[in-house]
């Protein structure tokens, strides 16, 4: 517990380099994609590869891999098969998938013309392979960073990449299941503790394959009443522009005496977006119970956007949300705002 | 709309605590958990088996000892159900709960600190230390191509006989020199078949589960070999002695089992599994490459540039065989963990290994771990704690018909492949050894059999990723899915737990007879 306490007395130039190094950072639109190989991450990276300017945005695919522990391997440290591998020329497991994830978002050719790289290696928990980063970066601004990390689990490997950013986006493939309340309890997927832990907006992506382009490339956006829920909606309406993705606005109530005031809020809705030029495809409103209507309605678009519910991480540990329910229940990508 | 609108007014890149950034160097996750864990119980939430396993351990030791059971035993026993708690959810290191059952022992059970280190330090530990030395020293040699070259030249090209090549040949080397070590040299020779013949994993999924499995499985059917396969066997060979050796008795000179009589009683087990695994792995993934040529020839190639064998190979060869034989001949007097540590000695004298691969490749955390275990293991049978247990789940099993006999021994495996699945298979013996062994005692069994039974069932950890070293070795290719462990390890449960109790039942009465 007391090994981790922190250490205060940093030096005044580390404190610098840091600080101008955040601020830069700031003032970027950073995504970091978490790789598993899975179809579903690759798909997000997809997602990520579609925002445009892409001179403002910096992509850092990430590959968490855990660390050895205790007595599964018997005793004999991992690495030992670890070296014996890159003894044999093979790569280590991870680097493949990032090395997919960078040709899907540039070609070799563009790569050796345009673009300058830096490598550099950091130990990490007492293991030999440590995080190992290469940068590529462009000469107009943007780059794309491969990080190799290693971390006791790759939940806590995600969310201490984040503490280095910090990023806008965090996209991941989603998990097969989903735990509920009591399920957590004895341990939940990675992507299920990253979106309830992650301080920024989280993307689990998908593979809808029936619903993949059906409204051609269209964010389903639900939003509520509450301020937060409509500050989301204007923020994913501003992603969905840099994409060139269209937008349809979408609320549910739970019974039909509230459709006047369901209608005056998309009214309102439709008057904050246009204020920032964004072209609205369709609006409806679903009535019944928020989760069903919004899978159900969702099914054919591109993605669905909820806004994060505004409770603190532990009290999601507890009592899920409807953006919860969604992101757990849906077969099509959700992208959870904070 | 401003081309800067995206960072400004799309998704937020939150600082995680403002206050705090400004006064805390950022040094990672784990040290922002410690801050934020002050104020909202984050900490509490990582480590809650640990509390949990703490606070159902104060309940049990508050409690009255039940029935037949003195204060001691229950201490023992409260302690052990933590220590297992803490083993299967692993909320904090795992030589952690080695260190708790050490002090334990002193403050709860009153013991001198010194008799407390002594009960650490065993022949079985011994064994333990030296045999993963000498398992660094062996992967150190780089034999691993010219064992890839072997399985090539005698099997040809059909996968069925590539993949049964590398389980016999894993399967014999592990069974000697323990499966850790096999899976670490053969992985390599794996990936490169799977990689020479395609680049695209998903092409070769079904042909990577084969062709990995065959090491894991292959490694973990024969690591009940021979007594060095597996720390668990050491293990059950020094309960074996503790329990009901006496010196004064030759009547309980069988307990003594060396190498050799280990051998006849095991190895037929493994032989006779090693087909099945090649059939249940090609009947679960169904691989379409039906023939390896081309990787093979690739593989061939690539092996036949690294000339003859150098001196130096050759003196690992012989030096290996001396500790073989060292075990075969003299383990008996001298006990298997001082040949294992002579072995490790000879291997670092002649300079084929230096200490610090040594120190490095080995994790020392495990040795203090399986000390601690049968400490408390031998603590189960003083105390009586042990036989209150044994007697307490016969008297579960009587109704069921299952108090002697194949019913027991049917209990006593899967008892044992639960527990196995849940932990590495030496704690998994260390934990249940003075249990079973007593329950042998108590229902009027063979404590050899029933002690066979338990040692063999503990290989059968093949439904999970951290069941087995082997297991976990492979999985770390990044070719397998955690899900591809369950696919097939319940047929394979099923396969080893028939021939086990047909080996109870026919081979080993004759073995004891």
């Amino acid at each position: 517990m007391f090994q981790n306490w922190p250490k205060l007395h940093s030096t005044d130039t580390n404190q610098s380099v840091s600080a101008r190094l955040r601020e830069e950072r700031r003032n970027r639109f950073r995504i970091l994609v978490c790789l598993d190989g899975s179809p579903e991450s690759m798909r997000g990276l997809k997602v990520a590869a579609e925002i445009k300017p892409s001179k403002y945005c910096d992509i850092i695919l990430l590959y968490v891999r855990s660390i050895d522990q205790g007595l599964r391997t018997g005793g004999l440290q991992m690495k030992l098969a670890r070296e014996n591998m890159l003894e044999w020329g093979l790569e280590l497991p991870g680097i493949g998938y990032l090395k997919e994830g960078l040709s899907m978002l540039v070609n070799d050719e563009e790569l050796k013309a345009n673009w300058q790289i830096n490598s550099s290696h950091t130990d990490s928990w007492g293991d030999p392979v440590g995080d190992n980063k290469v940068e590529y970066k462009n000469s107009d601004g943007r780059s794309i960073v491969l990080k190799l990390k290693t971390a006791p689990d790759p939940a806590s490997g995600i969310l201490d990449q984040y503490e280095l950013g910090p990023y806008n986006l965090i996209i991941m493939g989603a998990p097969k299941t989903w735990r509920n309340e009591f399920g957590a309890f004895f341990g939940a997927p990675v992507a299920q503790k990253v979106a309830t832990l992650s301080p920024c907006s989280v993307l689990l992506s998908r593979i809808d394959i029936e619903g993949d382009d059906l409204n051609g490339k269209n964010h389903l956006i639900c939003f509520s009443m509450s301020k937060h829920s409509l500050d989301a909606m204007q923020r994913d309406a501003v992603l969905a522009y840099n994409c060139g993705h269209s937008i349809s606005l979408y609320t549910v109530i739970n019974q039909k005496s509230e459709l006047a005031d369901a209608e005056r809020l998309l009214d309102q809705a439709r008057e904050s977006i246009s204020k920032i030029g964004v072209e609205i495809k369709d609006v409806d409103i679903g009535i019944g119970d928020p989760v069903t209507e919004i899978i159900k309605k969702g099914s054919g678009y591109y993605l669905i956007s909820v806004a994060a519910s505004s409770k603190k991480w532990y009290k999601r540990f507890f009592t899920t949300g409807v953006a919860f329910n969604v992101m757990a229940a849906s077969d099509t990508t959700v992208l959870n705002i904070r | 709309m401003a081309e800067n609108s995206l960072i400004n007014n799309s998704l937020r890149a939150y600082e995680p605590r403002e206050v705090w950034r400004r006064k805390v160097r950022r040094r990672g996750y784990q040290q922002l958990l410690f801050i934020q864990a002050q104020f909202n119980l984050y900490y509490f939430w990582e480590k809650r088996w640990f509390f949990i396993a703490m606070a159902l351990g104060v309940v049990l030791y508050s409690m009255p000892p039940p029935e037949g059971l003195s204060r001691e035993g229950q201490i023992v026993l409260t302690m052990s159900i933590v220590a297992i708690i803490l083993f299967v959810t692993e909320p904090i290191p795992l030589p952690t709960v080695a260190l708790l059952i050490i002090v334990g022992q002193v403050f709860l059970l009153g013991l001198g600190s010194t008799t407390v280190a002594k009960s650490l330090m065993t022949d079985s530990v011994l064994f333990i230390m030296g045999s993963l030395m000498l398992a660094v020293a062996v992967v150190k040699q780089k034999l691993d191509m010219r064992i890839a070259w072997l399985i090539v030249r005698i099997t040809g090209t059909k996968t069925t006989r590539v993949c049964f090549g590398i389980s016999l040949v894993s399967g014999v080397l592990a069974s000697f020199v323990g499966e850790h070590t096999v899976a670490a040299m053969m992985l390599p020779v794996g990936i490169t078949l799977i990689s020479l013949t395609s680049k695209d994993p998903k092409q070769v999924a079904s042909l990577a589960a084969v062709l990995l499995f065959s090491i894991s499985y292959g490694c973990s059917v024969a690591g009940i070999g021979t007594p060095s396969g597996g720390a668990r066997n050491a293990i059950m060979i020094g309960y074996w002695k503790e329990f009901f050796f006496d010196p004064g008795s030759p009547e309980t000179y069988k307990y003594l089992i060396d190498y050799l009589t280990w051998m006849f009683y095991a190895y037929p087990i493994f032989l006779i599994q090693l087909p099945f695994v090649t059939l249940i792995l090609h009947w679960t993934f169904k691989p379409r490459q039906k023939n390896l040529s081309r990787a093979v020839s690739k593989l061939r190639r690539q092996l036949s540039e690294q000339g003859p064998m150098s001196p130096a190979d050759w003196m690992a060869i012989v030096i290996f065989v001396l500790i073989l034989l060292g075990w075969i001949l003299f383990s008996g007097e001298v006990g298997l963990g001082t040949v294992a540590i002579t072995g490790a000695a000879i291997f670092l004298i002649a300079g084929l290994v230096k200490w610090e691969e040594i120190n490095s490749g080995v994790n020392w955390g495990v040795v203090l771990l399986y000390a601690a275990a049968i400490s408390l293991g031998l603590q189960m049978k003083d105390t009586g704690a042990a036989k209150w247990v044994a007697e307490s789940f016969l008297e579960f099993l009587s109704p069921l018909g299952a108090e002697s006999g194949l019913g027991l021994w049917a209990s006593i495996s899967v008892l044992t492949t639960i527990v196995t699945n849940t932990m590495s298979n030496g704690a998994a013996v260390a934990v249940l050894g003075p249990i079973v062994l007593n329950m042998a005692t108590v229902a009027g069994e063979s404590p050899i059999l029933i002690g066979f039974i338990t040692a063999v069932s503990s290989a059968f950890a093949y439904l999970t990723v951290i069941g087995t070293p082997a297991c976990t070795i492979v999985y770390a290719s990044g070719y397998l899915k955690t899900t591809d462990f369950l696919k097939v390890g319940w047929r394979m449960v099923i396969m080893s737990t028939l021939l086990l109790l047909i080996a109870s039942s026919i081979y080993w009465p004759f073995l004891l007879s």
